[in-house]
């Protein structure tokens, strides 16, 4: 083994911005992700609804029936938001807990970025993965359902502006629970587990609860109803809806961002103590 | 106090464990050794000196800046962490051009820089594979490529030489030789003694979360002469020989460790050894080695933590 002797010739070296140095952290969160696993998950989602989809408006053209409630008919079921919950779990979970467990974090934080920066990029990360799986089959299916004339261009194009609104909501939704969960462990299979157990246990808890009361304001404590009264408001379904829209939709954004807060704040007090 | 770091009554706490307790010493220009068993506190320093622990009292400056925080001045100090954890998902070549990029060079700066700081570390061959397959030496090796790529002045460097072969071990010391005549200023921690003696006379001894001595290794060394010696001599008879020396005043002990050999324990070592060929001559005995077990930094350490008890 031989080493060189290092050759310091100090340049003039131009610096990029903080947003290039949380961009960088985005890129490789971005890629570590792309692997087998949330692949597949991811897929299987896009083959599942667009085929969902686009059997359910070729049958709307046969039998008469509204076209938009075809499109939107995924957000009506757990299924979506189930396999959406999957791809939480697996791009998610290991985000800030895989590092923290690693102690890997410790390099990142030595460089000269903020916490900040570092959770930005990360949330981003995870947040495109999301809303790859939650905008991407519906805006695939309302292109293929005009390009095979089931629908008008016009209609696809509303479609795939109510898709993009859905899935902003839900990708700010479940980055914030990604987060929060992934910062206090340090293994993402606990992460992952605690998303799941979290999100599904509120929305029995809550279906049930309310069912037995008939207390209709519980429902904004559940993740699927507030999904569908989103949906059925932006895919312009009449009214009345599974939940006030706007309420519903302020509801997932704020606790996205209030969940994405906790984590920083359980960051920004962790010690990364060593062996 | 005026140097690269400087510590004053720093104090860190886990809970009910102290990491640091009152640490006060300065780190001048050049190498400096931080030397200390396991759980002194060498870690706990140098996370506080590289910003993510924040001390709960003191006050702990490098390159005359606060440590805590995530400052710009972050770009002027290299670290290398004891962990040997890393991205293992990445590539060594990734790796370091991901954390150049978070110091703020550009794409192809740090595509450039990377494979410069590699090339230093030895590791151009195996840039393209994945850290997983990396082996203990080859972690540690890319760890101080990250931490010297992007020409910092103050390196920190946290046992680097731990998994890393003897030939490995030659080198690293060698670059790190390099930086240092090349104007970077090293703080370098171990509690394999010997390597950082074999790498600067310029120490700062930590027990306790405590600094117990600090300067030149020699100069440390002449403070505990007056602590009990240990030597040990080679010799086909030693209880004779142990028989003889027991009668000198300044011997405080004797052990016969293993056939063959005594160990014997003098308050005098000069003396000692003045005294010693003398009674060889005298009285005939064979002595087939004679070797100061306290030469090195090992002894010198825990001489002055036991007086600190």
């Amino acid at each position: 083994m031989s080493i060189s002797a290092p050759r310091y010739v100090q340049g003039p070296v131009v610096r990029v911005s903080r947003s290039s140095r949380t961009f960088a952290i985005f890129e490789r969160e971005f890629r570590r992700r792309a692997t087998l696993g949330p692949l597949f998950i991811i897929a299987l989602t896009w083959f599942i609804v667009i085929i969902w989809v686009v059997t359910t408006v070729y049958f709307a053209t046969l039998t008469g029936g509204s076209i938009r409630s075809s499109f939107e008919a995924p957000y009506e079921s757990a299924i979506w938001g189930l396999l959406l919950l999957i791809v939480t779990a697996a791009v998610g979970a290991g985000s800030l807990a895989d590092d923290l467990g690693s102690r890997a974090i410790t390099l990142y934080l030595s460089r000269p970025i903020r916490l900040a920066d570092y959770l930005v990029g990360k949330a981003s990360a995870v947040g495109v993965w999301l809303l790859i799986a939650s905008v991407g089959p519906e805006c695939v299916a309302a292109g293929v359902s005009a390009a095979l004339g089931f629908t008008s261009t016009s209609t696809a194009l509303v479609v795939v502006g109510a898709a993009f609104a859905v899935g902003l909501v839900m990708a700010v939704f479940f980055t914030g629970i990604a987060l929060a969960l992934s910062s206090v462990t340090r293994r993402s299979l606990y992460a992952g587990v605690a998303i799941f157990g979290t999100v599904l246990s509120v929305t029995a808890a809550v279906s049930v609860v309310s069912g037995i009361t008939g207390n209709a304001d519980l429902l904004y404590a559940s993740l699927a109803s507030n999904t569908q009264g989103i949906a059925e408001a932006a895919f312009g379904l009449p009214a009345p809806y599974a939940t006030d829209p706007v309420w519903s939709a302020g509801l997932m954004v704020a606790t996205g961002v209030v969940l994405a807060f906790l984590a920083w704040l359980r960051l920004s007090r962790i010690e990364v103590v060593g062996e | 106090m005026t140097g690269v770091v400087d510590a004053e009554a720093v104090t860190k706490r886990y809970g009910e464990v102290l990491g640091l307790n009152g640490f006060t010493a300065t780190f001048a220009e050049g190498i400096t050794g931080l030397v200390g068993p396991n759980g002194a506190g060498k870690s706990t320093l140098f996370r506080l000196l590289a910003g993510q622990l924040r001390a709960d009292a003191g006050r702990l400056t490098l390159l005359g800046q606060p440590a805590w925080g995530q400052g710009e001045f972050r770009r002027r100090v290299g670290y290398c962490p004891e962990s040997l954890a890393l991205f293992d998902w990445m590539t060594g070549n990734d790796f370091v051009t991901t954390l150049l990029r978070l110091d703020g060079f550009s794409r192809a700066e740090a595509a450039e820089r990377s494979a410069r700081a590699i090339a230093e570390v030895d590791l151009t061959a195996d840039s393209d594979r994945r850290l997983r397959v990396y082996s203990k030496g080859m972690r540690q090796r890319v760890k101080i490529a990250q931490c010297i790529a992007h020409d910092p002045e103050l390196i920190l460097l946290d046992e680097p030489l731990n998994g890393v072969d003897p030939v490995g071990r030659a080198a690293l010391s060698a670059l790190m030789r390099q930086l240092s005549a090349a104007g970077r200023h090293l703080i370098v921690s171990s509690h394999v003694l010997y390597e950082v003696e074999r790498l600067t006379d310029r120490i700062v001894m930590i027990a306790n979360g405590q600094a117990i001595a600090q300067g030149d290794l020699h100069r440390i060394r002449d403070l505990i002469d007056s602590h009990p010696h240990v030597i040990d001599l080679e010799s086909p008879d030693p209880r004779a020989l142990g028989r003889a020396l027991g009668a000198w005043d300044h011997v405080v002990s004797l052990e016969y460790p293993e056939p063959g050999r005594l160990r014997v324990l003098t308050r005098a070592p000069d003396t000692f050894y003045a005294a010693l060929p003398e009674l060889v001559l005298t009285e005939g005995f064979v002595v087939r080695s004679v070797r100061s077990a306290d030469d090195n930094l090992d002894a010198v350490f825990r001489y002055l933590s036991e007086g600190r008890r």
